[in-house]
């Protein structure tokens, strides 16, 4: 219920909360000012529209120049990049261009209004129940009034008096509210000039007769009515208060009206338009062309604003679901309206990150189709708007939220990848800005500047740059980026030594290995990992109080475990596997003896002195296994003829052998499946 | 007071006994100042009999007494009079204590403005005699010093009446305003006329010293305040105030034989002025290395003395401000312990200002220090070493003039004197005129400055050196012993003192900085003592921690490799051990526990820089270091990546590494296979091996590290003659530093100008990272019905929510059309009135 009540909870709070409405109304002064002059002049608003508009274009250049110059590169803060284009859109919310008038005449009105319900019984909100004790409170005082004024006439008289000044300051200061409301919401052009169906109740007959007309003669003035109660309904509740909405009988017909206008709209709109098939850039520009075009786009516009209007008031996510995938069709005429789709893009950048599974899914898809479909320009802002959005949203990590973020982190890289040679810039900008943080830590040692990088918000965003990297690798050549994401990554790691940070070290090593697998390069980790070989738990902890660990979800061990020997099994586990998996990435390597020595020799000495049974006898098969390869190796390239610096004839080597299975690559696939059964790292 | 005469003194108290009889020893005042609370008993005293007694010898006349109770109470009560201060209460018979009858103590509140008000009435009593009174002051809290100030008064009295006269006068006047108008100062103001005071007093010995030296005694005075703020401040004005008027030389006191010969006054006037200037420093002194000891003020104290010790090295009492800086610079507190470091550093650095004999003093000082700590102190106070510098030349110079006496130089450099002593011989009959010349002028030169004996210089020099070494000597010692020093690690806490011997690894770079001025003597113990630390730890013992690092074990292979090379290999010492040793700790080197730096220099001074005669052990140390490149960063790579290209360059042989030669075996000798995991680097049979890793190197991601890869694995085909062509001029050192984390981080990133696209994709279409279709089915979760339904309920709640509304503005208009009645009734109530 709380999530269902959502925005109209707040409205409604707004509204009979006297204090949060003289803090409403003292933030509208702002606004009042500004749209008084619109509201009575049209020509005036057009010019307002115009000066928005530069001022938003205006905006958006120089927050590209911001990011690359300013305080947001130097001021270490990642919350700040991007910052400032948060006025941008919000902005534009208060822009209203273009209207379609109502056309008066509009027939098939059914002049049947028996139809409007009574209250639905059934549902046994506590909304319901609340307004039946106000309603009985209400019969109360009126009593006490009645009985007032029986007793002294003349009260009543003065009553009049006071209540007609009463009403005059009231309505002020209702209107002055309403209008910062209406204003921050949407300031339809509908409603303006229309007053013929003002009052009218839309009932369920006259909804079927205009579902029907329009699908089978898409006639313009019938489709402007339907869409004007289209509007109507997404506006309910909202905007109760003005008198020129037209009423909607009951909720069948508000169901009917809003499930058929946005799954049959985008079809009644091509057919009007002529367009079949998909739709591209090019058949846009055609498009708008057209003679049809002139008549179509108000309606066209009056449905898109207000299946927004929808969206930005629902909060149920099966009810956005819906909306933004039918809104997916029409993303191209979403491109003729920049402000519109600017909106959007807003709200579907938050769904995808704040919203469930399935929400965030859709909201994906329709940030990729705007970013991919229409202008570069739109491009450019999802690609800030949803780093932006995944920054503030990675702060914390657990179990729940790992899938989640995961989704985000791979929704990041697919529209970063739609235009490599857009986006590395920016990507590039981003890691200097991470790198720069770092070395700030590095210099000062502060702890809040330490406090900054050990955190999820770091690392994910490290992640993020480091999968973009490693799925555009094979394609680009982005070798500038990878350096420095890998010089970052041993930065973190020489930062935070010692045993409590294990956990982060450990993601840092698979974070290289990942790096090192897509690039190719070479990147020396065993060294990385040799510290927690000679990590000393407590081995003679008790055994019985077992507590699982589980270093994925840590960045930071808590002191409490730092001496537990499950930690310390864990731990060395997880150094085992990820050594193993850079040993299987050069395991036919023409090198791989000498990769193997030195470990070898330290793991030999730790299997020597160590007396956990279980870690032993996993160290003893890496090691077996690793001796096993290193002597296969060995042998065969005792065979070849060439030297180290033939390259080419290096990297020939035992190029058939690698695509057979070896025992060393089945030992990695169990090791693996070890891993992913209990989730290490 | 002491302890014993007050127990007595308090019920028979006799008023005539003059102050000046009472016998207080420096023990007794000492006992009372270490033990604060035993002067509790002070509280505990019956104060009305006390009172009684007072009072039977009629308080007006015995002010003294008043001051003395005063000051008795003053020294338990130290902290709360801070906050009575703020009530003052002026009558002068309440002055004194009063114990009500739960058993407190009521202490008189106008503490500061009482004993002004004393020394007021005293001093328009007697007149002149103010200086008594206030030697009467003085002398309860700084008894030895009384007898000091009383004797030079004498002959102040004497000398300076005539001028000092209308000085006396005017701050006499001065004073007796002042003291009156305190009485009605509260706290902070009082603290802003001592301000000033402080200030005024300052200024005056700064534009005359030698007419107000005096005031030195009420600045003195002043430091004796109860408020810490003053006495601080005081501190530091002294501080300002001497380190401007003491002399450039030191002063020497007139004998008593001296004394009475009969002097010209200015003479007079000039020995009475230093003699007061000393014994005010001297006072000041004392005072500064008591306070010390408080945790309050010993920031500013110690301040204080580091900076007098900086600003007049050649003053007198430098032995004491000596011993206490030094008694400090191990100090747990950073900031005091790197004030009295930067001080000991200035002595050994300017050595001009004291001619060395500080140096010496210091030197010798730390290392009694050391020793009286056993070795468990800061690695601070060692590191001071660092700055001491040993002049070579001065043996050179002294040769030219005193060639008859060669013997007398420091052990080390008796060669090279006596060598140039022969030469320099036959050149001085040439211009032997010449020469009288200019031994003549600089005799003359000799005599007027300060500089001491060049003999002297080099005496000290040596003795300076021979207790460095001692130190040092202890310290390696003190490592050597295992079970000496773990036992007192947890005792002495230091703040970053690395392992068990905190001294060690700051000991070691002082052996390297001064290898060149060990005694030839001194080498085999000290080589054998390095090799003993440096293989101290057998890895196959069970307890580890109990061992140096690994950087420190580094260090001692880098400082005995130091020893040996600068003194031209004279000990025909054989170094393979500290390879062994180094050969061993690369296996043992962890990234960010030890030192990377340290590692570095070892290459450097091990391989880089000497001369490899065994082709074994240098093939052996290619290919570890080879392989050891490819478990570490690339910081460590590169340095050891430099030193394999070096070594590679200069032996030709060990190039056969380059390339997989099936014959290549042969020349290993004994040992046909490689052995990676050989401890020793004779027997590993690494010319066996070929240098697989380039070719794994080659893809490294750093670029600096795969192009030197490259270039390395491209050397097999050099011609063997062109062996010393291509030196590379980067050390491991320079190598490691160059790509070390920081240094990677600062680099400036190289702005991808375009991208080159390797392959085509269609961007439309594609998905990176994601599977589509699984993401595509969540799309087709929407349910008719439940959206259906859902819109349902949408709408029925906004209905609500709209009813709510309007039934709550209907409520509120109903309720505040009650609640006008009110007003309706009262502008009734006001018609009727009118």
């Amino acid at each position: 219920m709380a999530k269902k009540l959502g925005k109209k909870a707040r409205k409604f709070a707004k509204k009979n909360l006297p204090s949060v409405m003289k803090r409403q109304r003292k933030l509208n002064s702002m606004f009042k000012k500004k749209s008084a002059p619109r509201r009575s002049k049209v020509s005036n608003k057009v010019f307002l529209e115009e000066s928005n508009k530069s001022k938003n274009v205006q905006q958006t250049h120089g927050d590209l120049e911001g990011m690359i110059l300013d305080e947001a590169f130097y001021n270490n803060d990642l919350g700040d990049l991007f910052h400032q284009d948060d006025y941008d859109l919000d902005e534009d919310v208060s822009v209203s261009d273009g209207y379609i008038s109502e056309d008066p005449e509009c027939p098939y009105i059914s002049e049947i209004e028996d139809e409007i319900c009574s209250e639905e019984k059934s549902d046994d909100v506590p909304i319901l129940l609340q307004n039946r004790e106000i309603y009985q409170e209400i019969a109360k005082q009126k009593r006490k009034l009645d009985k007032l004024c029986v007793k002294d006439p003349q009260f009543s008289k003065f009553l009049e008096s006071q209540r007609s000044d009463l009403h005059k300051s009231k309505s002020e200061e209702i209107y002055s509210d309403e209008e910062g409301d209406a204003n921050s919401a949407d300031d339809d052009g509908i409603g303006e000039s229309e007053t013929s169906l003002s009052g009218k109740v839309l009932t369920s007959s006259t909804l079927d007769v205009w579902c029907w007309m329009v699908m089978e003669q898409p006639n313009c003035s019938t489709l402007s009515s339907l869409l004007y109660g289209f509007r109507a309904a997404c506006h309910f509740g909202v905007d109760s208060d003005e008198v020129s909405q037209q009423k909607i009988a009951n909720r069948e017909v508000f169901s009917k009206l809003l499930t058929f206008v946005l799954q049959e709209a985008h079809g009644i709109f091509s057919r009007l338009l002529g367009i079949s098939g998909s739709m591209n850039k090019k058949n846009m520009l055609k498009t708008t062309k057209k003679s049809e075009w002139k008549s179509v786009r108000p309606l066209i516009k009056s449905y898109l604003r207000s299946s927004l209007f929808l969206l930005n008031q629902e909060m149920d996510n099966q009810i956005l679901m819906f909306v933004i995938s039918q809104l997916r069709l029409s993303i191209m005429f979403f491109a003729a309206f920049p402000s519109l789709a600017k909106r959007l893009i807003k709200r579907s950048i938050h769904l995808w990150a704040t919203g469930d599974e399935n929400l965030s899914a859709c909201s994906f898809f329709i940030i990729r189709d705007i970013a991919s479909k229409c202008s570069s320009d739109y491009l450019d802002i999802c690609l800030m708007r949803t780093y932006q959005a995944f920054i503030a949203n990675c702060k914390f990590m657990d179990s729940a939220n790992l899938k989640h973020i995961k989704f985000l982190m791979h929704s990041i890289v697919e529209i970063y990848s739609l235009d490599i040679q857009k986006s590395s810039q920016k990507v590039l900008i981003s890691v200097q800005q991470l790198a720069s943080i770092l070395r700030q830590a590095l210099k000062t040692k502060k702890k809040e500047e330490l406090k900054k990088i050990h955190s999820w918000q770091y690392v994910n965003c490290i992640s993020v740059w480091v999968e973009f990297v490693s799925c555009n690798f094979k394609n680009y050549d982005l070798q500038p980026l990878l350096v420095l994401i890998i010089e970052i990554i041993r930065g973190i790691a020489h930062l935070f030594s010692g045993p409590r940070y294990l956990p982060l070290r450990f993601k840092c090593v698979k974070i290289l290995n990942r790096l090192s697998l897509s690039s190719g390069v070479f990147i020396p980790i065993a060294s990385l990992l040799f510290d927690c070989l000679e990590h000393r738990g407590n081995i003679n902890a008790d055994r019985t109080q077992r507590t699982h660990v589980d270093l994925s979800s840590l960045l930071k061990v808590p002191k409490q475990l730092l001496k537990s020997r499950d930690f310390h099994e864990e731990s060395i586990l997880t150094a085992i596997q990820l050594l193993s998996e850079h040993f299987s990435q050069w395991s036919y390597h023409i090198s791989f003896p000498e990769l193997a020595t030195i470990p070898l020799i330290l793991l030999k000495r730790f299997h020597e002195n160590t007396t956990l049974e279980s870690v032993r006898r996993t160290v003893k098969r890496l090691m077996d296994q690793a001796q096993q390869k290193s002597d296969f190796i060995q042998r065969k390239r005792d065979e070849v003829l060439f030297s180290p610096k033939d390259q080419s004839s290096v990297d020939g080597f035992l190029e058939l052998e690698k695509d057979r299975s070896s025992p060393f690559g089945r030992f990695y696939a169990s090791m693996r499946h070890d891993g992913l059964q209990s989730p290490r790292t | 007071m002491g302890k014993k005469n007050k127990v007595i003194l308090p019920p028979n108290l006799p008023p005539e006994v003059a102050d000046d009889e009472i016998e207080v020893s420096d023990e007794d005042l000492e006992f009372v100042g270490r033990n604060r609370e035993y002067v509790g008993f002070l509280t505990k005293l019956d104060t009305k009999s006390i009172d009684r007694h007072v009072k039977r010898v009629a308080n007006h006349e015995d002010d003294e007494l008043e001051a003395l109770y005063e000051k008795r109470n003053r020294k338990p009560s130290l902290l709360r009079l801070k906050e009575e201060e703020d009530k003052l209460q002026v009558d002068p018979v309440d002055a004194l204590p009063v114990k009500t009858l739960d058993g407190k103590l009521e202490y008189r509140t106008a503490d500061r403005s009482k004993s002004g008000d004393g020394t007021n009435e005293n001093e328009s009593a007697m007149g002149i005699e103010d200086d008594e009174k206030n030697a009467g002051m003085l002398k309860l809290t700084k008894p030895e010093k009384r007898l000091k100030l009383k004797k030079s008064r004498k002959e102040a009295k004497k000398l300076a009446k005539v001028e000092e006269k209308g000085d006396i006068g005017e701050e006499k006047l001065h004073s007796e305003v002042l003291a009156k108008v305190e009485e009605d100062l509260s706290a902070e103001e009082l603290f802003r006329k001592k301000k000033i005071r402080l200030a005024e007093i300052g200024l005056q010995l700064l534009e005359n010293p030698e007419e107000n030296i005096k005031a030195l005694k009420e600045l003195l005075q002043i430091c004796d305040d109860e408020d810490q703020n003053i006495v601080k401040l005081g501190l530091m004005s002294l501080l300002a105030v001497f380190k401007d008027i003491i002399p450039g030389y030191r002063i020497r006191l007139p004998t008593e034989k001296e004394m009475e010969m009969t002097v010209s006054k200015a003479v007079r006037q000039q020995r009475f002025y230093e003699s007061t200037l000393l014994r005010s420093y001297k006072a000041y002194l004392m005072k500064l290395i008591t306070l010390e000891k408080q945790p309050s003020i010993c920031q500013v104290a110690v301040r204080c003395l580091c900076s007098l010790l900086d600003a007049v090295p050649h003053f007198n009492f430098r032995e004491s401000i000596l011993a206490s800086v030094v008694k400090n610079i191990s100090s747990s507190d950073d900031t005091i312990r790197k004030l009295c470091c930067e001080a000991i550093r200035s002595i050994f650095s300017n050595e001009g200002k004291h001619g060395g004999e500080a140096t010496l003093e210091a030197v010798r000082l730390i290392a009694d220090h050391v020793k009286f700590h056993d070795c468990q102190l800061h690695p601070d106070s060692i590191d001071v070493f660092l700055s001491l510098t040993f002049d070579e030349d001065i043996g050179k110079s002294d040769s030219l003039e005193e060639p008859v006496k060669p013997k007398k130089r420091g052990k080390w450099k008796s060669q090279v004197g006596s060598k140039e002593v022969q030469g320099s011989d036959r050149k001085k009959n040439k211009q032997e005129v010449m020469k009288k010349t200019r031994e003549e002028v600089s005799a003359d030169l000799k005599a007027v400055s300060f500089a001491p004996d060049l003999k002297d210089r080099k005496m000290m020099q040596s003795e300076t050196l021979s207790a460095a070494f001692e130190t040092y000597f202890r310290i390696l010692k003190n490592s050597m012993d295992p079970s000496a020093s773990r036992s007192k690690v947890n005792a002495v806490s230091l703040s970053c003192g690395s392992g068990s011997y905190p001294l060690l690894a700051s000991c070691l770079n002082g052996l390297g900085k001064f290898s060149h001025l060990i005694d030839l003597d001194f080498m085999g113990d000290l080589l054998e003592c390095l090799k003993k630390l440096a293989g101290y730890s057998d890895h196959n013992d069970g307890s580890m921690q109990n061992h140096l690092s690994v950087s420190e074990r580094l260090q001692c292979c880098i400082v005995a490799f130091m020893v040996m090379r600068n003194n031209l290999d004279a000990l025909n010492v054989d170094l393979q051990d500290f390879f062994v040793q180094l050969y061993n700790l690369l296996l043992e080197y962890r990234p960010d526990r030890d030192c990377g730096e340290v590692l570095a220099k070892a290459l450097k001074t091990m391989l880089w820089e000497g001369k490899q005669h065994d082709m074994q052990r240098a093939a052996a140390f290619i290919k570890r270091l080879a392989t050891f490149s490819l478990s570490f960063g690339s910081a460590e790579a590169m340095a050891a990546l430099v030193t394999v290209k070096h070594l590679l360059q200069k032996n030709s042989k060990c190039r056969n590494l380059l390339e997989n030669d099936a014959g290549g075996g042969s020349l290993a000798g004994l040992v046909a296979k490689y052995r990676p995991d050989a401890t020793d680097p004779n027997i590993s049979g690494a010319l066996a091996s070929v240098l697989w890793e380039l070719s794994l190197l080659v893809k490294h991601y750093n670029s600096s590290v795969s192009s030197m890869a490259a270039s390395i694995s491209s050397m097999g085909s050099m011609n063997p003659a062109h062996t010393q062509v291509l030196f590379s001029t980067a050390s491991p050192l320079q190598a490691f530093a160059d790509l070390s984390i920081e240094q990677e981080l600062f680099k400036p990133a190289s702005k991808a100008a375009s991208l080159s696209r390797k392959r085509t994709r269609e961007i439309e279409k594609d998905f990176v990272v994601m599977d589509p279709d699984q993401i595509r089915k969540s799309e087709n979760m929407i349910d008719e019905d439940i959206l259906t339904r859902k819109f349902k309920d949408h709408f029925n709640l906004n209905k609500g929510i709209m009813e709510n509304e309007r039934l709550r503005r209907e409520l509120n208009h109903t309720m505040s059309s009650i609640s006008l009645y009110e007003d309706y009734k009262r502008q009734k109530k006001r018609k009727k009135e009118r």
